[in-house]
């Protein structure tokens, strides 16, 4: 058996099925093994678009994504993926050829060094230098990428070791393939956690996206249930809380819900759930809940006093932590002052004129799609909208590029999605600007037939920049018109994907059904106002309660 | 500004240093001494590595045991060693 074929035989015997990717000189011994392998082997048409599309795979599946490239440019197009990856927490296994062993050093012919270019977007990385190291490297990858805080690992094989002959074979999967926890689950921690959460009269559950990737969904909306503490989420959290629990808030941070981030500057203990006080969701980090103590739940000792000082910190598995706190309260007037918050600062979807008004658009896309459908964004207005007016029953059924903010994900990542959950629906919200940045993934929806709904939320503009322009740099639209894009709709024809364009708001419900009801992939363009803004938007350097609701 | 003496104990991997030398360089720690020798016949390295910031020593130690070659880290602040003398 050569080492290529010992790479597919040990990434089956871990139960990875599907692997995205693209062929080159430095991995061509590994796809050849491919041409026989059970593996199925989904060619994007860069590997950027592999990278997503194994984030989004790993995401919606909560399995490990694998992607393949060559060495390289192949290997630093995956760059912007593992990035990814590594900001939210994904696990991805990226296995790259390398020019052979003898070449290595001498800046042959495509030779990067990947392994140093992969240092501070991965978890980890190694180079196989023997063909019998293959197993344990796959092996370790798998289970490094699982464990733990979950993240990015890649694997880099030269070409002599793919087709060097060896005897060796794997183990077999090590201790299944889910995610494992440290366990640091303390008496003490316990204690006070419990004590500050019977003692506040104002407390907020801050939950984020570590929940649902420790599987402790459950947990958590029983731990909310007994306790009824109001809940807010981050953008990875949505799904996680019950989109109509009672005291549900919304997001918070700088497009959240008003009612969720007046609570959480005032309440009194903010407890943190899997989620790390990013910048996005602090506002100015001085003003952040500063009347609060902090009960910090994670799985990353590394995340505890990053940002904020906390009072407990109860590190390990939120599936054993959380139901150790969980406690009743007494907060029935903290109770109704948030119920109240939500119901006077709840979303209005009336609006003027024909124009349609993309946050109603994505509400009653919300309303008819199936509840198991997953939605993937690309990143902007459009992903701004899409987490604020649509609901999911899980968080694994909304996958947006958090930490890094990386345009180009939502297509090939609802290719992974889809791949990995082939009867749920998945739709792609992207906007005119994303769109264009992975497009030539539409060759792969045509190659596989893959039935991904596209909605492109059309204002011929980079949104969120133009917006920012707008309002804190004088209107000055520096390189944000894109007003000269191609026809969406053509564009998609060319790859036999149906589509329409809808301009007014009484084509909305008909155009939505008939997309949700196509049998294959369809791209539907919705033409917006140029000048629709996203709001609340809480300016850069300023406290979460300073949300602004329109141009001044 | 502050200074600590940090004693990590690393798996003599080839990446270990480089990826020791970027989370602390990204952390915001320079690094002002570094000595490293193989112990256990080759198969562990001890590294002293001094390092000097106004960030918490306490967080770059959290980060960097994140490093899966990373075994064990212990701290000394600078001002408690002189006293310690």
């Amino acid at each position: 058996m050569t080492g290529a074929e010992l790479t597919l035989q040990i990434l089956q015997q871990h139960g990875v099925d599907s692997v995205f990717g693209y062929p080159g000189g430095a991995i061509m011994p590994l796809y050849d093994a491919i041409y026989d392998s059970p593996i199925k082997h989904f060619l994007c048409r860069h590997e950027q678009g592999a990278a997503f599309a194994a984030v989004g795979y790993a995401r919606a599946s909560k399995k490990v994504g694998v992607c393949l490239a060559t060495s390289g440019p192949g290997a630093t197009n995956l760059i912007t993926g593992l990035a990814d990856a590594m900001s939210d927490s994904v696990p991805v296994v990226a296995i790259t050829g390398q020019v052979p062993t003898v070449a290595m050093g001498s800046d042959a012919f495509q030779e990067v060094d990947i392994i140093g270019l992969s240092l501070a977007v991965t978890k980890h990385c190694v180079q196989v230098t023997n063909v019998e190291d293959i197993p344990t490297a796959i092996e370790e990858a798998i289970s490094i990428a699982l464990s733990g805080r979950m993240g990015p690992v890649l694997i880099d094989i030269p070409k002599d070791i793919q087709v060097a002959e060896t005897q060796v074979g794997g183990k077999g999967p090590m201790n299944g393939n889910g995610p494992t926890a440290v366990d640091c689950h303390h008496d003490l921690a316990i204690e006070q956690a419990k004590t500050l959460i019977s003692q506040a009269k104002k407390p907020v559950l801050y939950v984020g996206g570590g929940v649902g990737m420790a599987d402790a969904v459950s947990e958590l909306r029983e731990f909310s249930q007994l306790s009824k503490i109001p809940s807010v989420s981050t953008l990875k959290g949505l799904g996680t809380v019950a989109a109509d629990d009672e005291y549900y808030l919304g997001m918070l941070g700088m497009h959240g819900t008003k009612a969720a981030n007046y609570a959480v500057q005032q309440c009194d203990l903010l407890i943190a759930v899997g989620a790390r006080f990013d910048d996005r969701v602090t506002g100015k980090l001085k003003e952040f809940a500063s009347n609060a103590k902090v009960i910090h739940f994670d799985i990353d000792q590394a995340e505890v006093n990053k940002r904020r000082l906390v009072d407990v910190a109860l590190l390990g598995d939120l599936k054993v932590n959380l139901p150790a706190t969980a406690v009743t309260t007494d907060i029935a007037p903290w109770q109704q002052y948030c119920r109240r918050m939500i119901i006077d600062f709840a979303w209005q979807y009336d609006h003027p004129g024909e124009k349609i008004f993309a946050p109603a658009l994505l509400n009653k896309l919300s309303q008819l799609m199936p509840d198991t459908t997953v939605v993937t964004t690309d990143v902007g207005q459009h992903q701004m909208w899409t987490a604020q007016h649509m609901a999911f029953a899980q968080p694994e059924n909304f996958l947006s590029s958090g930490g890094q903010g990386a345009m180009g994900f939502g297509l090939p990542a609802a290719i992974g999605a889809q791949v990995s959950r082939p009867n749920d629906t998945v739709i792609a919200v992207s906007g005119d600007g994303s769109f264009m940045m992975n497009v030539q993934e539409l060759a792969t929806l045509k190659r596989y037939g893959i039935p991904v709904k596209i909605v492109l939320i059309d204002n011929a503009r980079l949104g969120m920049v133009r917006q920012w322009q707008q309002i804190f740099f004088e209107e000055r639209y520096s390189e944000t018109d894109l007003s000269d894009n191609p026809d969406f709709v053509m564009l998609a024809q060319a790859f036999d994907i149906k589509g329409q364009v809808i301009t007014t708001k009484q084509q909305v419900d008909a155009a939505l059904k008939e997309m949700l009801a196509h049998d294959g992939p369809y791209l539907l363009q919705v033409r917006i106002d140029e000048l629709d803004n996203v709001w609340p938007l809480v300016p850069p350097n300023a406290a979460n309660e300073a949300m602004l609701e329109s141009v001044k | 500004m502050q200074q600590h003496n940090l004693t990590i104990t690393a798996k003599h991997q080839p990446v270990v240093l480089e990826r020791l030398l970027q989370v602390t360089r990204y952390r915001g720690f320079n690094v002002v001494g570094m000595t490293m020798f193989p112990v256990s016949e080759l198969e562990q390295l001890t590294i002293e590595l001094s390092v000097v910031s106004d960030k918490s020593v306490d967080n770059l130690k959290n980060q960097l045991l994140k490093i899966i070659d990373i075994e064990q880290i212990k701290v000394e602040d600078q001002a408690l060693q002189k006293f310690m003398a």
